[in-house]
C-alpha cells in the first residue's frame, strides 16, 4: 500500500479567527483524483489554501507531500509549493511577460539553470496541454481556456507529486471546461495525484472520482449515483 | 501583434519608470541645492558682512604722514580686509554725482572730510568687535569721527544666526521629506505589482528570489535619478558661479565631491531600502490581505 500524499486528522480550517471547517479527517493516496465540492462560501478555497500554506493550520494534524502543515515554517512554504502544482480559478499568470517567460520564471525560481533543459521542459509541458505554439503570446492574448491550459502546464513544470486545482473551470464555458478537464484527466492517468475543488456537477458526473463535500462546516465523502 | 504588444508594454513600463526616476531626481536635486546652501551659508554670510564699511573721517589738520601711518596700520591689522583712502575732493565729486548737483557751488566750500573706508574681515563683523575697533581708532587725535551703520550690523548678525539655524532645520526636514517621497513613489510602483508578487510566491519562488529583481531595478532607477539630480546641480552651480563669482563655489572641491557622493549614495540607499521593505510587506501578506 503506497504512503499517503495527503493525510489530515481532526483538522480545523480557519480564515483569520473564523472557524470554517472542522473535524476533517481523510487521506489521499498517490494517483488518486479527488473532487472537493460544496456551495460557494462552504470553505473549499480555504481548505485548498491551507494545503498550500497560504492559511496556517492551527488545529489538527496535516501532512502534505512530506511537509507537516502544523509545524510548517514560513521559510519552508516555497519548498512545499515546489512539490505541489497549483491551478487557480483566475489562472494567475504573470501578465507582464509572455508564456515562455512565465514558465521560465517558475523554472528559474525553483533552481533550474541550464537554458537548454529549461527550453526542453517548457516545450514538453506546453505540448502536454496542447499549447506548443503559443509560447510567444502574452497571457491577455489568450482565451480563458488557453490561459488555464498554460496554468496547468506551469503546474506540471516541476513534476509535482500533487496538483491542487481550485475551481479550475470556474471562469470557463462548459465546452472549454470539458477540454480543461480532459487535460487534467490525462495528467491523472499518467500517475499524478489531483485534488480539485469545483462546483461544476456536470463535470463530476462526466468524470466520476472520489468526491468530498464541504457542507455546514464539515467535510465528508459522498457517493455519486448514476443519473 | 505580439511584438506590438511587447513594444507597447515596454513603452508603458519605461514611462512608469520615468516618473519614478524623475521624482527621485527632483527630490535629490532640491536636497543637493539645500546641501549647497548649507555648505555656503557661511560663505554667503561672510560675503554680506564684508560689504559693510567703516568710514574713518580725518580732521582737516591731520598730517599726510599720520594718514599714511594709519592706513598702513589698518592694512596690517587682522580685522581689515581692505582700507582705501578717499580724499575730500574725491568724496565731494562722488557725492555730487550721487545727488546730481554741485553742492560746492551752492555752499561755496567743501564741507566733506578726508576719510579711510575700511572693509572688515567677516569674522570681525559683530556689534561688540566693531565697537572695540571703532573706539581704538577714535582715540587717535587726528581722527574726527568713526562712522558705521550700527543697526545694520546688529540686524545682519542677528539674521545670519537665524538663517543658519533655519537652513539647518530645513535641511533636516527636507531630508525626511525626500526619504518619504522617494519611499512612497517606490512603494506605489511595487504596490501595483502586489498580485504578481503573490503569484510568484504561489509557484514556489523564495522571497529573496522575488525581491532581487525589484531591488536591482529600483537601485538602477535610484542611480539614474541621482545622476539626473547631479547633472542639474552641476548646471545650477555653473550658472550661479558665473553670475556670482565672488561666492567661489568651486573653491572647495573636496566638499563638492562629498556633497555629490552623498546625493548619489542617498539616491541608491533610499531606493534600495524602500524597495526591500515595500516588497517584504507584500511578501509577508496572505493572499486575502492583498485586497485591503
Amino acid at each position: 500500500m503506497p504512503e499517503s500524499i495527503l493525510k489530515l486528522q481532526d483538522v480545523a480550517i480557519f480564515q483569520a479567527q473564523n472557524l470554517i471547517l472542522s473535524n476533517i479527517t481523510f487521506e489521499v493516496k498517490p494517483g488518486e483524483f479527488v473532487y472537493i465540492i460544496g456551495k460557494t462560501g462552504s470553505g473549499k478555497s480555504s481548505f485548498m489554501k491551507t494545503l498550500y500554506g497560504d492559511l496556517p493550520l492551527k488545529q489538527g494534524y496535516g501532512h502534505v507531500v512530506d511537509f507537516n502543515l502544523k509545524t510548517l515554517q514560513e521559510k519552508d512554504i516555497p519548498f512545499l509549493r515546489r512539490k505541489l502544482g497549483i491551478v487557480f480559478q483566475d489562472f494567475k499568470l504573470l501578465s507582464d511577460r509572455n508564456i515562455n517567460n512565465n514558465l521560465k520564471f517558475v523554472l528559474k525560481a525553483t533552481g533550474w539553470t541550464d537554458v537548454v533543459k529549461m527550453d526542453a521542459k517548457i516545450e514538453e509541458v506546453l505540448d502536454k496541454v496542447g499549447m506548443k505554439t503559443k509560447g510567444f503570446k502574452f497571457p491577455h492574448e489568450l482565451s480563458g481556456g488557453e490561459q488555464q491550459r498554460i496554468a496547468i502546464a506551469r503546474a506540471l513544470l516541476n513534476d509535482p507529486e500533487l496538483i491542487l486545482a481550485d475551481e479550475p473551470t470556474g471562469n470557463l464555458d462548459p465546452q472549454t471546461s470539458v477540454e480543461v478537464m480532459k487535460v487534467l484527466q490525462e495528467i491523472n492517468e499518467s500517475g499524478r495525484t489531483i485534488i480539485m475543488a469545483t462546483h461544476d456537477y456536470a463535470l463530476i458526473l462526466k468524470y466520476p472520482h472520489k468526491t468530498i463535500k464541504c457542507d455546514q462546516g464539515k467535510m465528508f465523502e459522498v457517493i455519486q449515483k448514476a443519473v | 501583434m505580439s511584438q506590438y504588444i511587447e513594444r507597447y508594454q515596454r513603452r508603458r513600463l519605461i514611462s512608469s519608470y520615468f516618473s519614478v526616476v524623475l521624482s527621485i531626481g527632483l527630490v535629490l536635486f532640491l536636497l543637493g541645492i539645500l546641501g549647497m546652501l548649507v555648505l555656503n551659508t557661511k560663505k554667503l554670510a561672510d560675503h554680506f558682512k564684508e560689504q559693510i564699511t567703516i568710514s574713518i573721517f580725518l580732521k582737516d589738520n591731520a598730517k599726510p604722514i599720520e594718514i599714511d601711518q594709519l592706513q598702513k596700520s589698518l592694512a596690517m591689522a587682522e580685522y581689515t580686509k581692505s582700507a582705501v583712502f578717499v580724499s575730500k575732493e574725491d568724496a565731494a565729486e562722488q557725492y555730487s554725482e550721487d545727488i546730481g548737483e554741485n553742492f560746492q557751488e551752492f555752499l561755496g566750500y567743501n564741507p566733506l572730510k578726508n576719510s579711510i573706508d575700511v572693509n572688515l574681515n567677516a569674522d570681525f563683523v559683530a556689534p561688540e568687535q566693531i565697537a572695540t575697533i571703532a573706539d581704538e581708532i577714535s582715540g587717535k587725535t587726528y581722527v574726527d569721527e568713526v562712522s558705521y551703520d550700527k543697526p545694520l550690523i546688529e540686524l545682519l548678525s542677528d539674521n545670519v544666526r537665524k538663517i543658519s539655524l533655519w537652513i539647518l532645520i530645513a535641511s533636516g526636514v527636507f531630508t525626511v521629506i525626500a526619504v518619504l517621497l522617494i519611499n512612497s513613489s517606490i512603494r506605489l510602483s511595487i504596490y501595483s505589482k502586489r498580485f504578481i508578487i503573490k503569484t510568484m510566491q504561489m509557484v514556489g519562488a523564495t522571497k529573496r528570489f522575488i525581491r532581487r529583481p525589484f531591488v536591482l531595478t529600483n537601485i538602477k532607477l535610484g542611480l539614474l535619478g541621482a545622476l539626473l539630480a547631479l547633472v542639474s546641480l552641476t548646471v545650477v552651480l555653473f550658472y550661479v558661479n558665473n553670475n556670482f563669482p565672488e561666492l567661489n563655489l568651486f573653491q572647495d572641491m573636496a566638499l563638492l565631491v562629498i556633497l555629490f557622493s552623498a546625493v548619489l549614495v542617498l539616491g541608491v540607499a533610499i531606493s534600495w531600502i524602500s524597495t526591500y521593505f515595500a516588497t517584504q510587506r507584500f511578501l509577508n501578506l496572505r493572499t486575502d490581505d492583498l485586497y485591503y
